[in-house]
């Protein structure tokens, strides 16, 4: 049986991936699968502590995860083809119209 | 012993192609290699006892979101469009923060959330065990995401229309 | 989960038995395919090649190796080559979760004075029994996109890129009503195991006043009925067959995603076109007719039961698959607007109206 800290250690090194993608890429897609990166480290380290405990709540914000992931996606991906087709470009440096 | 050969194979999967999504600038190529990742995700699942989940995330994640994500990047013909470099030192910002974040975030696990007991079992995660939570106990989530991914489908189709200064339009053809 | 030596050479030769039988299945659909539509068609078809043509199939896959290789100078050379295997790789995992044969008791045996293993061991012939069997197989079958998509993108070619951003779309589309479809059998069976979904269609109905007993095949029951046409309609879609071959669509876009693949790696697709097919005819052969059973007979628990049952199993699926090559050259290519619809406007509801149905029926006892 695997240890369950094998897990979470192996989650926190895809998180510090993901976040790293967000903090250096300039290209929205790419940052928005960093975020998806992110969202399934967490869905590992969910189901780690849910075998830890032995008991299905952990498993269960993993499905709602997955849902919410889903919905994000969808929008998310709906918001760069609106920006692409007013800026031709998908580079979140070009989306700056509401900075100060 | 066979599950510490598959998790660290796996695990080295999963981090690589990780890389490969942050680091390189194709898209089309940074989603395959999510698509990867994901897949040895979903062993890890198969690992942690369970199944269903396992083959949900490859339903959900490799068969529609990243199928959603390679669509769009072709749509947008995304490949073509050469990626402005990121500022050397937004780059090296980038770069240190997180490497402290991620020695930090091990360190922590190593030193508070090693369990020396074993996991709990027998751990049933099998459909009927969750079906059952899912409606008993997490009903009203359960409906709350049917109506925010309702909600999602609409805000795809508003947002995506190509013309959005001629709203009458799009509601024409969502109508239709 | 303890394993010994025999068990896993049981799991090789299990393997190698269901590895053998799918590489063999494209050679011999081509053949079909090729005298079925001749046949159809009201024409000799290929019979110049060994008796009756048969061995036709072995003079295209000389043909195919000694082709030349061409990458295009635009292609993503990498993705490129890397795409047919993507395709190639769910159709040949995904049979390993499907039954196929009675399980029966290997008795005994010894071996120039050896004794191979003690007392009776079962064979269970299904590679990997896992408890989410259907969700395996509708996971790696929504890996099958990925084939077309990449082909398509990686050949920098107008016409392919048509064909994979076509098939992405109808996928995604069919694979929804194709999974609510299945979810009416799972309904019944009460398991995601398919081993289950089979042991359940081994029994009987008793109808007509409890006389006349029918095999319990989901395809029987008037509450599937729905569902086995949307699941079977929804099949053709997600293989990619006429009439709904958009993604290839030889008269609108050359040969669609496969257009500028070349000896061995366009052989990849044809074989990954094939044994999706065969894969498919396997998942419905289970969930709607009775898998490996044959009906009014019961099977014993031996070698001979399970030869039996392997060979109902295979009649049942090569049937389905001359299905398969008979639509295919008798109703023309549809719209692909008229393919979207269908899917969304009307194979959707109604496999869920069906998933309503059957719990009625369960509710009221009937099943």
């Amino acid at each position: 049986m695997i240890p369950t800290h094998w897990f979470l250690i192996l989650s926190a090194v895809l998180f510090t991936i993901g976040v790293m993608g967000v903090l250096t890429r300039k290209n929205g897609i790419t940052i928005f699968m960093s975020i998806e990166l992110m969202i399934n480290a967490v869905n590992l380290t969910f189901l780690a502590y849910a075998r830890q405990f032995g008991d299905l709540h952990g498993l269960m914000f993993v499905f709602f995860i997955m849902a919410v992931a889903a919905a994000e996606a969808a929008v998310g991906l709906a918001i760069f083809i609106s920006l692409f087709h007013h800026r031709d470009t998908i580079d979140v440096d070009e989306a700056n119209l509401m900075h100060w | 012993m066979s599950e510490f050969v598959i998790f660290f194979l796996f695990a080295a999967i999963a981090v690589i192609f990780a890389m490969v999504v942050v680091l390189h600038r194709n898209p089309v190529v940074g989603a395959l290699s999510l698509v990867a990742s994901f897949f040895a995700l979903a062993v890890m699942y198969v690992l942690l006892e369970a199944p269903f989940v396992a083959a949900l995330q490859v339903i959900v994640y490799a068969g529609a979101i990243m199928v959603l994500f390679l669509f769009v990047i072709m749509l947008l013909n995304l490949q073509h469009v050469a990626e402005p470099p990121t500022r050397p030192i937004q780059q090296f910002l980038g770069y240190t923060s997180c490497a402290f974040f991620g020695i930090g975030l091990v360190y922590y696990i190593v030193k508070y959330a090693v369990f020396t007991t074993q996991p709990a079992g027998p751990f049933q995660a099998d459909a009927r065990a969750i079906g059952i939570r899912m409606f008993e106990a997490y009903v009203f989530p359960f409906e709350m995401v049917s109506i925010l991914l309702l909600a999602a489908i609409v805000g795809a189709l508003l947002l995506s229309g190509r013309a959005v200064g001629h709203r009458a339009k799009i509601g024409q053809e969502v109508g239709r | 989960m303890a394993f010994d030596t025999t068990d896993v050479l049981l799991s090789i030769l299990k393997i190698a038995i269901v590895l053998g039988l799918w590489l063999n299945v494209t050679p011999i659909m081509v053949w079909i395919e090729r005298r079925g539509s001749a046949l159809i068609q009201d024409r000799p078809g290929p019979n110049r090649v060994g008796p009756l043509g048969l061995l036709q199939s072995f003079a295209d896959a000389l043909k195919f190796i000694m082709k030349e290789d061409i990458i295009p100078a635009q292609a993503h050379k990498w993705l490129y080559t890397l795409a047919p295997t993507f395709g190639l790789f769910p159709a040949l995992t995904t049979i390993a979760v499907v039954p196929w044969g009675r399980a029966f008791m290997i008795p005994e045996m010894h071996i120039a004075g050896r004794t191979l293993f003690e007392g009776g061991r079962w064979f269970n012939p299904i590679v990997a029994d896992v408890s989410a069997g259907i969700l395996v197989i509708f996971a790696l079958a929504s890996l099958g996109v990925y084939g077309i998509t990449i082909a398509g993108w990686s050949s920098a070619n107008k016409y392919s890129m048509f064909g994979a951003i076509r098939a992405s779309a109808q996928m995604i589309s069919y694979e929804l009503s194709l999974t609510l479809a299945a979810v009416s059998v799972l309904l019944v069976a009460g398991s995601l195991r398919l081993t289950d979904v089979v042991a359940q269609q081994t029994n009987y109905y008793y109808v007509l006043f409890d006389v006349v007993k029918i095999p319990a095949w989901n395809v029987l029951s008037p509450a599937m009925w729905i569902s086995f046409i949307v699941f079977v309609v929804s099949a053709f879609a997600e293989t990619n067959r006429l009439p709904f071959d958009f993604a290839e669509a030889e008269a609108e876009l050359v040969a669609g995603y496969h257009t500028e693949y070349s000896s061995m790696k366009f052989a990849l697709f044809f074989m990954a076109e094939y044994m999706a097919m065969a894969t498919m005819a396997a998942v419905v052969t289970t969930l709607y007719l009775g898998g490996w059973d044959v009906p009014y007979y019961n099977e014993p628990a031996t070698f001979l039961g399970f030869l039996v049952s392997f060979l109902a199993f295979l009649t049942k699926v090569g049937l389905l698959m001359f299905v398969f090559v008979w639509v295919r050259w008798t109703i023309p290519r549809l719209k692909y607007d008229i393919l979207m619809r269908i899917g969304w406007k009307f194979f959707l509801p109604l496999a869920i109206l069906n998933i309503v149905i059957v719990a009625a029926f369960i509710a009221a006892g009937w099943i």
